[in-house]
């Protein structure tokens, strides 16, 4: 032990004595680990934000929109309510609820605005009761539209998080909003959804009241939301096939989290790209290495010739110089990887992203750094081994 | 009878393996515990080539080099290189000062892989450089030192191991005179009773100031002179 620590202190002193010559043989090791560290950790970073969000939503809500199977035109495809019933009863479905959006009514939180929410307006949701449990979507304050509400065909309404923010509605407020003229009662307001951001500027309003108000014809809805937390793609599948079962009624059906999952996959090609990249400017520097070493040998034999006849055996002699490229190894790796994740830190805090930096490979590819510089550091050590320690000092 | 130090038996060297250069002839020669000596000759007869072996630097193509009786030339570079590192101090012309290192650091460089702390190597070697006059210089670098200076470094290096042989090389062949009188000064002092000093020198003064004085020509000693000096 306290020879490894001897032969420590000699290889630091030996590579602080040139300080310039030993900081251009670590750079080698130093940008190939870094550049590696940066690829993979920037690579996966930019995925990693996406997996959080898909961590958030959760990969398991289907939508299925109302599609005329007979290509039929002029009427709103709409799914009967037989058609809900039976995807409800699917074995993997925990949750369906049916929506409607309601058209031509504009919605004003007060007279003087009518000018603005004509030119914007607001969207009308005609929504069942259960919106907010298939949506996994809690009420920022107050309450969901119940069974009371639809049994009434109360003119009570819910609206999105953002809708309240823009109407300057507060938590609890006594408030109406007109929709057309005719007055609702806000009773709560949904948080945001995320899987449908369209919902956090509309106005819920319950399937009675929009049928009694609005003119919808019948309480179907145009579109369902499917919650299925297992077998999924499989739900997704069978659907349309439920919602028609020969008849002239069709859906189609999507998985929003779909998109973000592929595109959340690390691309492994790249990530192997980079691999061989950043071990081709390992490699390099191990070159770079090896040169500069074998120069200071023979720029040092009369050091090796005298530490000989000090009694330094030729193993310790190899030793001294293998350690020195041992120290610029580790001091690569560590560098290499710091500076590495100094880049991933910075590209994901400038981006947004959510930095995710594997220790595997951190600690992986400073190895490979320590490694490879012991590998360079082999010849010349060899080299001057076998120096001829007589011959050395007499050269002076 | 006295034990001899290091001993030579009819050792040759011959250098090159095309063009062979017979460097040492069978020699022979006894050094033993209070010698102090000189070896002159022409250059090219061989000293350094004598030094060499007799320091364990170099092996004979011919014959053996013993210390205190032990066959060396036998020995695996290890082993032999632990003896040299315990037995023999050298001295060279060119000093051989590490230039990166202070003069406590050439200093203890003797004295690493062997199990020392780095606190008892400092210690040691700073008593090592206060013997030669250097107290207070421990930190500076060769180049901070004058030729005799770095000589003196040189000497504390030689001797921080307590070896039981000091062989030096013309130790004052780059010294101006008064800095080479001031060396064979330290030289004069290493005498003891315990340890053999053995200088190769071009200068005769300094070859009759010592008490034994080999002579050599052409790979051969020629002559192998006690010199019954004032003592
Ligand atoms: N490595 C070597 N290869 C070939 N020949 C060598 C080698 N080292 C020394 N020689 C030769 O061996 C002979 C003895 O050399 P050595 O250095 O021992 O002489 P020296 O007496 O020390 O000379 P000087 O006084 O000039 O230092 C010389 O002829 C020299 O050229
Ligand atoms: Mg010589």
């Amino acid at each position: 032990m306290k020879r490894f620590i001897d032969l420590v202190r000699v290889a630091v002193a030996g590579l602080t004595a040139r300080k310039v010559r030993t900081l251009l043989i670590l750079l080698g090791p130093i940008l190939g680990v870094g550049a590696i560290v940066a690829a993979i950790g920037i690579n996966e970073s930019s995925k990693g934000y996406l997996k959080a969000q898909l961590q958030d939503l959760g990969t398991d809500l289907i939508v299925a929109n109302a599609q005329d199977s007979l290509g039929g035109f002029g009427q709103t495809p709409r799914i009967p309510e037989d058609a809900t019933e039976r995807v409800s009863r699917l074995p993997d479905v925990t949750s369906v609820t049916g929506t409607y959006q309601i058209s031509n009514v504009v919605t004003l939180p007060f007279d003087a605005a009518e000018d603005y929410y004509k030119a914007f307006p607001v969207p009308i949701i005609a929504t069942g009761l259960n919106l907010p449990e298939t949506m996994e979507v809690p009420m920022v304050s107050g309450r969901f539209i119940n069974k009371f509400d639809y049994e009434q065909s109360a003119r009570v309404a819910v609206i999105g998080r953002d809708l309240a923010d823009e109407y300057g509605y507060l938590r609890g407020e006594q408030r109406t909003i007109s929709l057309n003229g005719i007055d609702y009662g806000v009773v709560g307001v949904l948080d945001w959804v995320l899987l449908e951001p369209s919902m956090d500027s509309a106005v819920f309003i319950a399937f009675s009241t929009a049928e009694k108000d609005w003119e919808i014809g019948n309480q179907d809805p145009t579109r369902l939301y499917v919650r299925a937390p297992t077998n999924t793609q499989l739900v997704a599948e069978e659907i349309p096939t439920v919602v028609s079962l020969g008849g002239p009624d069709g859906a189609r059906t999507s998985v929003p989290t779909d998109l973000l999952n592929a595109e959340s996959q690390v691309d492994e090609s790249l990530n192997t790209l980079t691999q061989l990249m950043g071990g081709l400017a390992l490699i390099v520097g191990g070159v770079g290495i090896a040169n500069v070493m074998s120069i200071s040998v023979i720029q040092r034999s009369s050091e090796i010739g005298i530490r000989r006849a000090l009694g330094h055996t030729r193993t310790t002699i190899a030793m001294q110089f293998l350690f020195e490229a041992l120290v610029v190894g580790v001091l690569g790796g560590i560098f290499g990887a710091l500076a590495g994740a100094g880049v991933v830190w910075f590209t994901s805090w400038s981006r947004d992203y959510v930095m995710i930096l594997s220790l595997s490979s951190l600690v992986g590819w400073s190895l490979v750094s320590v490694a490879v510089a012991v590998a360079s550091g082999l010849y010349p050590s060899m080299k001057a081994a076998r120096l001829e320690p007589l011959e050395t000092l007499r050269l002076g | 009878m006295v034990e001899s130090l290091l001993s030579l038996e009819s050792v040759s060297r011959i250098y090159g393996t095309d063009v062979e250069v017979h460097a040492l002839h069978q020699v022979s020669l006894e050094i033993f515990s209070s010698d102090f000596m000189s070896i002159v000759g022409p250059s090219g007869s061989g000293k350094s080539t004598m030094l060499g072996l007799l320091g364990l630097l170099d092996v004979p193509t011919k014959g053996n080099v013993k210390v205190n009786g032990v066959d060396a030339t036998s020995m695996n570079d290890f082993q032999r290189s632990r003896l040299r590192g315990d037995a023999i101090g050298f001295v060279f012309q060119q000093f051989h000062l590490i230039p990166h290192l202070s003069a406590l650091g050439n200093v203890e460089t003797a004295l690493l892989y062997r199990g020392l702390s780095p606190k008892e190597r400092k210690k040691k070697a700073a008593e090592s450089l206060g013997k030669l006059g250097l107290g207070g210089r421990e930190d500076h670098r060769p180049v901070q030192l004058s030729g005799g200076e770095q000589q003196r470094v040189a000497i504390a290096r030689a001797i921080v191991t307590d070896p039981l042989v000091v062989l030096a090389d013309e130790p004052t062949g780059a010294l101006d005179s008064e800095n080479a009188e001031n060396i064979m000064k330290v030289f004069a002092d290493l005498k003891s009773p315990e340890r053999a000093v053995c200088l190769v020198t071009h200068d005769m003064e300094i070859a009759d100031s010592t008490d034994r004085k080999i002579t050599m020509k052409d790979g051969e000693i020629v002559q192998d002179l006690i010199q019954g000096s004032e003592k």
